[in-house]
């Protein structure tokens, strides 16, 4: 996801994002799961993509910071069902205030589901960047990149990074 | 040009190859290039070739472009909703769609490109164009010149003078604008206008805007002057030497990669096959034998190839065998007035001769063809 650092989005994301303030998530009772593939939790790349696995598909979108940092989202550019990614790949673009960011994938895994309510409402991307704002879904080639992912404690420590 | 700018595109493999070693040491944070090329595809492929190998963290890149008269759609949009295809096909006009986002624009050799490329950290489209209001400022203090915050620059607080669009990738970016120095105004506003009606798509929308050419307003101004003008600012705010380095988008050896990245901004598949998801619904009022025949046509068009396909003719006005072969052979095939005169060139060819339906047949087509 490609963003802009906006200084002023620093001091006001925590309250504006309840979902980044909430207290890390209590992971007892889904630790008995044998793999990390149905923890729903979310878990952030360095460039802004959000990823939650349940029932081993991935939802995929950008983070709440990213989605600020673009500013209205105009246009969302998705893949066709059945694309295969590979992590790091262009999937699409969000198109902003006239500028294209391209979107990459946080895994790999192919294209099962796309969020086609965005066609006619990309604002809900700002809107409910984390629910309704989805991009799409995919299936989880390599359940171990999922590890290679920052949680969202982690992730909340690097736009703080970032910003300074 | 001449030798100046020979050794210039001899010097610049080792500018963007091996920064490091014999420029980056040299000449600091920035670069400022020009291209000797006119055609829009090779400028937008120098665009693409620097975005995707060049190494912004150690340099900043300033590229100066103009192209032969063009049409530029964005990213996202439908060139059937933006512009006039078929006078752009009657001028030879060429029509290119960016990799940035925003509106269409209208480029001849009277208008400027900038692209500033830059680490997408570094990415910041308000001080670019502070910089070309600043270079244009120093150059004619009177001029009443201002960006505004959809990153237009206005002249006289209402002409718009530039417009911008940008780019974010992975680690680089880059925001390019125009500068309206003495452009054909009643060329451009007579592409940017779109006779189709009936076109529903959610394709970015351009905003039209009042322009005007910069030349207008101080006709002692030329290219020249500008572009050396915003050269120097940008050369002071990096400073580096505001010497600009000539370069040639035809030379493989300089740019490895570039021809097929030309290429690939030519093809249908790009400029149209891009196009957002559309429908249209529109009537063909086609006179036949002194009477107005009104002909409903539905079409959805994705990829820039006809999905569906529904065309209301009056019953036994087609052989209704000849009618079906057409929104068969039309479905799946490119919104595309070539395609689709070959396509019913050969149908018609197996039809049985009769002057009635050859000249019923080409009346459809001719209004048909007429939307694409």
């Amino acid at each position: 996801m490609a963003w802009r650092a906006l200084r002023r989005v620093g001091p006001v994301l925590a309250p504006r994002c309840p979902l980044l303030s909430l207290p890390p998530r209590e992971p007892v009772a889904r630790r008995l799961g044998t793999s990390s593939l149905l923890l729903a939790a979310r878990k952030f790349t360095d460039k802004h993509e959000w990823v939650s696995v349940e029932n081993g598909i991935g939802t995929v979108g950008i983070s709440n910071f990213a989605q600020e940092a673009l500013g209205d989202v105009v246009y969302c550019s998705l893949p066709e069902v059945g694309t295969k990614l590979s992590k790091h790949d262009e999937f699409g673009a969000l198109e902003s205030v006239k500028a294209a960011s391209e979107l990459y994938s946080p895994l790999s895994g192919e294209v099962t589901e796309i969020n086609v309510a965005l066609a006619d409402n990309p604002g809900l991307v700002n809107k409910s960047c984390y629910k309704d704002g989805w991009l799409i879904k995919m299936t989880v080639a390599n359940p171990a990149e999922l590890d290679e992912l920052m949680t969202e404690d982690a992730y909340e420590k690097y736009i703080k990074s970032i910003e300074d | 040009m001449g030798l100046q700018s020979v050794k210039n595109c001899l010097w610049l493999p080792c500018v963007l190859r091996t920064p490091k070693a014999c420029f980056w040491s040299t000449a600091g944070g920035g670069l400022i290039i020009q291209s000797v090329s006119n055609d829009v595809y090779q400028n937008l492929a120098v665009e693409d070739w620097i975005h995707d190998h060049m190494d912004l963290e150690k340099q900043q890149v300033l590229f100066l472009w103009r192209n032969s008269p063009a049409v530029v759609i964005g990213r996202h949009q439908n060139p059937w909703q933006e512009c006039n295809l078929r006078l752009l096909r009657q001028k030879n006009i060429k029509l290119a769609r960016r990799r940035s986002g925003g509106g269409t624009v209208y480029h001849d050799l009277g208008n400027i490109n900038l692209t500033f490329f830059t680490t997408r950290k570094k990415y910041e489209r308000m001080e670019n164009l502070k910089l070309v209001v600043k270079a244009l400022k120093a150059l004619r203090p009177q001029l009443d010149v201002h960006v505004t915050d959809r990153y237009d620059i206005l002249l006289d607080r209402q002409y718009k003078i530039s417009g911008t669009a940008a780019k974010l990738g992975r680690t680089s970016a880059y925001h390019h604008c125009t500068l309206l120095c003495n452009a054909d105004k009643f060329v451009l506003s007579s592409v940017l206008k779109s006779p189709f009606k009936g076109l529903k798509s959610n394709a970015t929308p351009s905003v039209p805007a009042l322009v005007k050419n910069l030349f207008e307003e101080d006709t002692s101004l030329t290219s020249e002057m500008l572009l050396d003008a915003i050269a120097k600012e940008y050369a002071m705010q990096h400073q580096i030497d505001h010497h600009i380095t000539l370069i040639n988008p035809a030379d493989e050896t300089l740019l490895p990669g570039i021809s097929d990245k030309t290429k690939e901004l030519q093809t249908w598949e790009w400029v149209y096959g891009k196009t957002p998801k559309f429908s249209i619904s529109t009537c063909l009022n086609m006179v036949y034998k002194d009477s107005v025949l009104d002909v409903k046509v539905n079409m959805d068009v994705k990829h820039g190839r006809i999905e569906v396909c529904n065309i209301d003719l009056p019953e036994q006005w087609l052989p209704p065998g000849l009618y079906s072969e057409l929104v068969k052979s039309l479905t799946g095939s490119k919104f595309c007035p070539n395609e689709i005169t070959a396509l019913v060139t050969a149908l018609l060819r197996v039809c049985p001769q009769d002057d009635e339906l050859h000249s019923r047949w080409s009346l459809l087509c001719e209004n048909m063809i007429r939307l694409m």
